[in-house]
């Protein structure tokens, strides 16, 4: 029905659908309607049982606001801050590493053998069993000692004329997104308990900053690799064509022109990784616990910290619904349908 | 035209180090876990029990309870968010009036912290504070057990999933809708097709392919549920909302009961590959003989 409209309902039925879409536009308004109320509330105005206008039902006030800025609820502020700073790292490096390998695997042909990623896998399993069990190491030793050893094997391993199927960059970039597949839980139990026995050797990675970022930034890149390869393939490839021949080196080509030609790309890319980051509970409650926990952990412990105090609970969830409101704002100004259109195909 | 040059692995490796690190790690690491008798607390000294914590979660009817909330919230909450989904997207890309505004304040709820829309939901769902039981006591029910009834929790969990998630789907559908080529329509319309008829003989099928990878995406992603549940219920009453991901929690987190959790996580890896690789296969025959 492209283009056409309703043309083949009758005025009735079209304006049951009119009234369908109110309808589903109503409840998913009514709830975010209802957050922005309720924190402006005083106590009295929210246990009295549900009101509805300012200034008719009940007075507004800034209180739960200002208890939550001194915080009376938990460092909100510093909260706040911790979520700023991890996400808008964790965004600008993954995309900016995510960026990179999906132009490379828009333009440069890879071949990996399955063998040699057999050799990796099989490598790393046994090497870290083996060091842990003959040489008496620790078990992320072992691991950090294993991965170099089956990266390298791997690598050497791909030249030689295995036997078995060759894979292109399809397969790279479907392995990329299938990582996104993963149930988190698997990675976040485990990366909780690598993280915790690497920070007995001395390094600590729990409730860090590095510890944090690198996990959003791996959990981030498939999501970006996947997006960034529809942009990269619009470029035309003309313009590179014209640069190659000029003798312009691979990496200037794409510093100087696909990088600025994908601006809008890598802008949307950007956004939505931060909303990734910025939303994500599980990593965070397994791996922060004080100094840099995260909005969602904060605003989750509220519900069970001090009972039903409502108007406090929805400032704290409105600090955390604010940010990502204004995005949809900017994102749904910068959608042009094209924009998605290449990622679901 | 694909180019071949030694700085390709400069552009791919900073990515593939990373996901190699942060995904085979912790494979490997809570692989060889699994097969292990391994507790914090109290400090007992690994032992390997093969199989053993295997078996013993198959038998534990918890891990089953756990499976079946997962399965019953998932393919609910997917199914409705397609319906509806799919039925929001059609009329607003045959320009519903009023179109425009529509379109950011239905992509809202999904850039919204799942742990913060939880939250708004106890409170509407709350039963003196909350708006809904007002407004529905109008119609003669009183205090619905929203969220302390097993049956109802589970049923206001899957209404936060449709409300957060919906979204997606419509703008998906949307994009996709806007694929169609119209001169099938036009000759529909020649053919005098009816509207109903235009949108199961043409815009249905069309779609499909996307239809597919949309619900299969939201499958995989609602099987993971935690955060929602765990603001909204805690896995409560009793076990009754407990999902896949709460139940490891709880076993790994609070009991530190490692090598139980990390044959849990692998038994929810291997069932989540099973119904994706079962969902494809089911799908595969009609993707392919409509394109």
């Amino acid at each position: 029905m492209s283009g056409q409209g309703l043309t083949g309902l009758s005025p009735w039925s079209r304006r049951l659908v009119t009234v369908g879409v109110l309808v589903w536009c109503l409840i998913t308004v009514f709830p975010l309607y209802w957050v922005v109320v309720t924190a402006f509330k005083t106590p009295p105005g929210v246990v009295g049982g549900p009101t509805y206008m300012p200034f008719i039902d009940f007075t507004p006030t800034l209180q739960p606001f200002i208890d939550l800025y001194q915080g009376i609820r938990g460092e909100f502020f510093h909260t706040f801050l911790n979520s700023t700073i991890v996400g808008l790292s964790a965004a600008a490096i993954a995309t900016a590493i995510g960026a990179m390998a999906a132009y490379a695997l828009v333009r440069f042909e890879f071949r990996v053998r399955l063998g040699a990623g057999l050799v990796f896998f099989l490598l790393a399993l046994g090497g870290y069993l083996f060091f842990n069990a003959t040489f008496g190491l620790t078990r992320p030793q072992a691991l950090l000692l294993a991965f170099p050893i089956a990266l390298i094997a791997a690598v050497a391993a791909n030249r030689l004329p295995l036997p078995g199927p060759i894979l292109g960059n399809e397969d790279i970039l479907f392995w990329f997104v299938s990582q996104r597949m993963f149930p988190p839980i698997v990675t976040a139990f485990a990366l909780y308990l690598l993280y915790s026995e690497i920070g007995r050797l001395g390094f600590q990675l729990i409730d860090s900053f590095v510890g944090l970022t690198l996990c959003y930034v791996a959990f981030s890149l498939p999501i970006v690799v996947w997006l960034m390869r529809d942009f990269f393939e619009a470029v035309p490839i003309e313009v590179e064509e014209a640069a190659m021949v000029d003798n312009v080196p691979s990496w200037r080509i794409f510093f100087g022109i696909v990088v600025p030609m994908s601006m809008n790309g890598l802008l949307a890319t950007f956004m939505i990784t931060l909303a990734f980051v910025w939303n994500e509970f599980l990593f965070a409650l397994f791996l922060t616990n004080s100094r840099w926990q995260t909005l969602p952990i904060l605003v989750a412990g509220q519900n069970s910290q001090r009972g039903d105090e409502w108007w406090a609970i929805s400032a704290a969830a409105l600090v955390a619904i604010v940010p990502m409101m204004i995005m949809a704002g900017l994102l749904s100004r910068m959608m042009r349908s094209g924009l998605l259109l290449g990622a679901i195909k | 035209m694909m180019r071949n040059d030694p700085i390709k692995h400069v552009f791919i490796w900073p990515a593939v180090l990373v996901v190699l690190a942060i995904s085979i790690f912790p494979l490997i690491y809570s692989l060889t876990t699994s097969f292990l008798s391994y507790r914090l607390i109290p400090p007992i000294p690994p032992r390997v029990v093969w199989l053993g914590n295997y078996a013993t979660l198959l038998q534990e009817p918890r891990f089953w309870n756990a499976i079946y909330t997962t399965t019953l919230i998932a393919f609910i909450a997917v199914g409705l968010q397609y319906a509806i989904g799919f039925g929001v997207a059609l009329a607003l890309n045959a320009r519903v009036p009023g179109e425009r505004l529509f379109r950011v304040a239905l992509l809202l709820p999904m850039l919204l912290a799942p742990v913060a829309v939880a939250l708004v939901a106890r409170m509407m769902f709350n039963p003196t504070m909350g708006p809904l039981n007002q407004f529905l006591s109008k119609f003669g029910l009183v205090n619905l057990p929203f969220l302390t009834n097993g049956h109802w929790a589970l049923a206001c969990i899957i209404a936060v999933e449709v409300w957060q998630w919906t979204p997606f789907v419509i703008l998906m559908m949307l994009a996709g809708l806007q694929t169609l080529p119209e001169d099938v329509y036009e000759a529909a319309e020649l053919e005098n097709a009816s509207a109903w008829q235009q949108f199961w003989g043409i815009t249905f099928p069309m779609l499909l392919p996307i239809s597919a990878a949309i619900v299969f995406i939201r499958l995989i992603e609602s099987y993971k549920i935690m955060d929602t549940v765990f603001v909204m219920t805690g896995g409560g009453p009793g076990v009754d909302t407990e999902t896949l991901t709460l139940f490891a929690y709880q076993e790994g987190f609070k009991k530190f009961n490692l090598g139980y959790t990390s044959a849990l996580s692998f038994l929810f890896l291997i069932a989540i590959t099973i119904i994706g690789v079962t969902y494809l296969a089911l799908l595969r025959p009609h993707l392919e003989k409509r394109r």
